[in-house]
């Protein structure tokens, strides 16, 4: 039942019956706490990744600040906040007009739905709320015992690796668990906690094995760390495959939120006055951004694509992420009425501009973007490259160069964890390039072979 | 219930201590010009992320919305304009953060060692720093003093025997209305004026005035800090002297001969008119490449600094900023003439990174 204690009597009601309309149409989800905040402290949370209790760090007080300015110079409005939580919380702002309130409400139980039933999330740990304040007393604890600089130095470094993880292992790793161990009668929860799920030594190689993409379990197993040091890289891991699914699915799961509050909101729980502003208000969310894809939008379309081709769609949202959800419905047609495109750099004049529109390559780009949740592919290959104990990483290279500066002082940081050089062997405008690191200086040579061999690639 | 106003802090601070560790830096460009505001300058913050293995620029990506190929993106620039592309990846993301202009001009204290200033003699000016605590019994709704407002109310309906405590209703009537109202402390205080005066005459080129500028507005900076009340005065001349508003001043290009005195005659007046002494804090600084026109005008400078001007300001500041034209001999006459003058200082600038040192030599006594 949604829990509406915050909201004002008449919101609450509306909650309420949104909800039964939701759950009469289908949706299905975990409680839903709404609370209602000012706009200040939506986009506190916000800068906080949607929990207040977190552990501190400036990062986030320059997110709040970067945040507040857009507020300010209204160049950037916040209307809601979902946490993919039991129960799930969804913090709205007091300024929306009643209108936004019943869509933004509409929206969250999309949202609301897609967390519990996206495969992709069963992993995650429903209690997060709970995790990240348990997180900020250690951090708390350490920075009383370490000193804050100690404190927020290592935990700088450590964040500085939290897009090293690798964002199928909690899925895969769930799969074999099921496979392995047929469920008992009391244990029909389905997902078990991400630390079992990460440490079970079926999944995939399992941490501290090679080859890996996930580096952070690796280092946090076997670099030569202080005990604190191991658990703040641990929970910083933790962290990041709670939010790895939410990078893969961002298409799918905003569309799916947009798909029914526009279904649920035009089914009668609007009266024909609202009608109007709420085609304002959603048009201006799912509209074309002039030449960006819009997720909102993207998502929208995919899915009532599939509905005009009779396909199932709760099926739909279950089972996909973005790239695989893109791969089964993006046809040309489809391409073509959306106006998609590639774009890229012009050499010659130096703008950004319009290179492609034709439909296998605007696909295979996008889908390009969509894997691996938009990051590039880093895969930890070798821990004893060449006899020394030094790390060898290499970007799995795919047409996109990395900024190397930021590579080179990302290397140094494993390096430095390591205690011994680690090295990185990517491309840059065609030619093998090699990064390496001793943890205090970081040198680039032009790299003849690419290092060892790649090893399969997995996703 | 919120934490963030604690990492909030914790990110200033480390943006402060970049500030800090770039100051001499920003002592001698022009980058902070024309970002300040009454109370903040808003100084752009590069690079503060931390590093990641991401993407460089040269990636494509997938868009949507019309255009032909070979069509620039909106906002892209247009066929013919410069090229040059914002940054997208979040490293290279700049950030403006807000300094107040008293910090900086701690930090500027600090860098350079200067001293506070000591007011002249012992003369304070009362300085109404009023306060909403007082209270009235008439005034605009929106300062209604709702407390006192209610309990006049309750006390007149207890007197008048129209208490309910069964049905405890409270009607306010016009006499039990009360406002808040301003209190006024005089506290001390006190009021300063600079005068800007600058050489404009064709001499004077772009980077000399630029040196003029960026002098200018530390000066003014630290000098803010010091002084609640602070008005600035810019006046350009050539062979004739003129105020001009902050805009003229610093784009003003002027051709001609240079009498020195023109100028000074003029702040002499201002000083005598609008911003006496008995009133004001007066810091009168003069900028110039040294030329004047003639023996006979330095003299009357000279004659007009030590018998007038001096007597009546805090300090006078001389600062030559070397040109290629320039003789550079106006400092020398000063300097000759004037030997042992407390309230005279002078300074030359061969380039940008002598202001600090500049900087220093005119606000270092702190007067």
């Amino acid at each position: 039942m949604a829990d509406g204690r915050t909201l004002p009597p008449a919101l609450q009601d509306e909650a309420l019956r949104i909800e039964a309309v939701a759950h009469e149409e289908g949706l299905d989800f975990f409680e839903v706490h709404f609370e209602m905040l000012d706009a200040k402290d939506v986009n506190a949370i916000a800068a906080y990744g949607g929990f207040p209790v977190r552990y501190p760090s400036w990062r986030f007080g320059m997110e709040f600040e970067r945040m507040e300015k857009g507020r300010r110079y209204g160049l950037a409005k916040i209307y809601e906040l979902v946490i993919n939580n039991d129960p799930t919380v969804a913090y709205l702002v007091r300024t929306n007009s009643s209108v936004e309130q019943k869509l933004v409400m509409a929206h969250v139980f999309g949202h609301a739905d897609f967390f519990k039933h996206n495969v992709w999330f069963t992993p995650t740990d429903r209690k997060m709320l709970d995790r990240m304040a348990d997180h900020g007393t250690r951090l708390r604890s350490f920075i009383d015992e370490m000193g804050q600089d100690r404190v927020e130095t290592f935990l700088d470094r450590a964040l500085s690796l939290d897009t090293l993880v690798d964002p199928y292992l909690p899925l895969a790793g769930h799969l074999q668990k099921r496979r392995d161990e047929p469920r008992g009668p009391g244990g029909a929860s389905g997902a078990r906690s991400l630390d079992a799920l990460l440490d079970a030594p079926s999944a995939r190689a399992g941490p501290g094995r090679l080859p890996t993409y996930d580096v952070m379990g690796f280092l946090a197993e076997r670099a030569p760390l202080a005990p604190w040091q191991r658990e703040i890289l641990r929970l910083v891991r933790a962290e990041a495959y709670y939010f790895a699914p939410q990078r893969m699915t961002r298409i799918m799961n905003e569309g799916w939120a947009s798909y029914w509050h526009s279904r649920i909101l035009t089914g009668g729980v609007l009266s024909a006055s609202e009608l109007v502003d709420f085609a304002d208000c959603h048009s201006g969310a799912t509209a074309a951004v002039p030449g960006q894809v819009n997720p909102y939008k993207l998502g929208i379309d995919l899915y009532r694509t599939a509905e005009a081709r009779g396909m199932d769609l709760f099926r739909l949202r279950r089972v996909h992420n973005d790239a695989s959800f893109v791969d089964a419905l993006l046809d040309e047609e489809f391409a073509e009425r959306s106006e998609l495109f590639v774009y890229g750099r012009n050499g010659r004049t130096g703008r950004t501009e319009v290179l492609e529109r034709s439909f296998p390559e605007v696909k295979e780009k996008l889908l390009q973007e969509l894997a691996w949740g938009g990051l590039p592919r880093i895969e930890l290959v070798e821990d004893d490259f060449e006899g020394r104990g030094e790390l060898f990483l290499v970007h799995r290279h795919d047409g996109r160069d990395l900024e190397l500066a930021s590579a080179g002082e990302t290397l140094k940081g494993i390096a430095e964890l390591w205690g011994r050089p680690a090295h990185l062997v990517t491309v840059e405008e065609g030619q093998s390039r090699r990064l390496s690191s001793d943890g205090a200086q970081v040198k680039s040579n032009e790299a003849p072979s690419p290092g060892p061999a790649p090893k399969t690639e997995a996703g | 219930m919120f934490r963030i106003e604690t990492d909030r802090a914790r990110f200033r601070e480390i943006v402060r201590g970049r500030l800090r560790a770039d100051l001499r830096k920003y002592l001698s460009t022009t980058e902070l010009l024309g970002r300040r505001g009454d109370r903040y300058v808003s100084i752009p913050v590069p690079q503060i992320e931390l590093p990641r293995f991401h993407y460089g620029e040269n990636k494509k990506g997938v868009g949507q919305g019309k255009g032909e190929k070979g069509e620039p993106l909106p906002g892209e620039p247009k066929e013919g304009e410069g090229a040059g592309s914002a940054g997208e990846e979040p490293g290279t993301h700049i950030l403006e953060v807000e300094v107040e202009l008293e910090e900086l001009a701690r930090m500027l204290g600090e860098e350079l060692e200067l001293p506070d200033v000591q007011p002249r003699g012992d003369r304070q000016l009362l300085s109404d720093g009023g306060r909403y605590n007082g209270v009235r019994p008439a005034g605009p709704q929106s300062l209604r003093h709702f407390r006192r407002t209610y309990k006049n109310a309750l006390k007149r309906t207890i007197a008048a025997g129209e208490w309910d405590p069964a049905r405890p209703k409270v009607v306010p009537i016009r006499d039990d209305q009360r406002y808040r109202a301003r209190k006024s402390s005089p506290q001390p205080d006190s009021s300063a004026v600079i005068f800007h005066v600058m050489d404009v005459s064709g001499s004077m080129g772009r980077e000399q005035k630029d040196i003029v500028r960026i002098k200018a507005f530390w000066i003014d900076t630290w000098l803010r800090s010091q002084y609640k009340n602070l008005e600035v005065v810019y006046v350009v001349h050539d062979a004739v002297a003129k105020v001009v508003d902050q805009e003229s001043f610093f784009h003003l290009r002027e051709s001609g001969g240079t009498k020195i005195s023109s100028a000074y005659e003029l702040v002499l007046a201002l000083i005598q008119e609008k911003y006496r002494p008995e009133d004001w804090n007066v810091y009168p600084f003069h900028y110039s490449d040294g030329d004047n026109w003639s023996a006979r005008d330095t003299e009357r400078c000279i004659h007009l600094l030590r018998d007038e001007i001096l007597p009546r300001v805090n300090q006078f500041c001389y600062g030559q900023v070397k040109s290629a034209y320039g003789s550079g001999q106006f400092k020398k006459d000063l300097d000759s003439a004037l030997e042992g003058e407390e309230r005279l200082v002078t300074a030359s600038v061969n380039d940008r990174e002598g202001i600090p040192e500049a900087i220093k030599a005119f606000l270092g006594k702190g007067r």
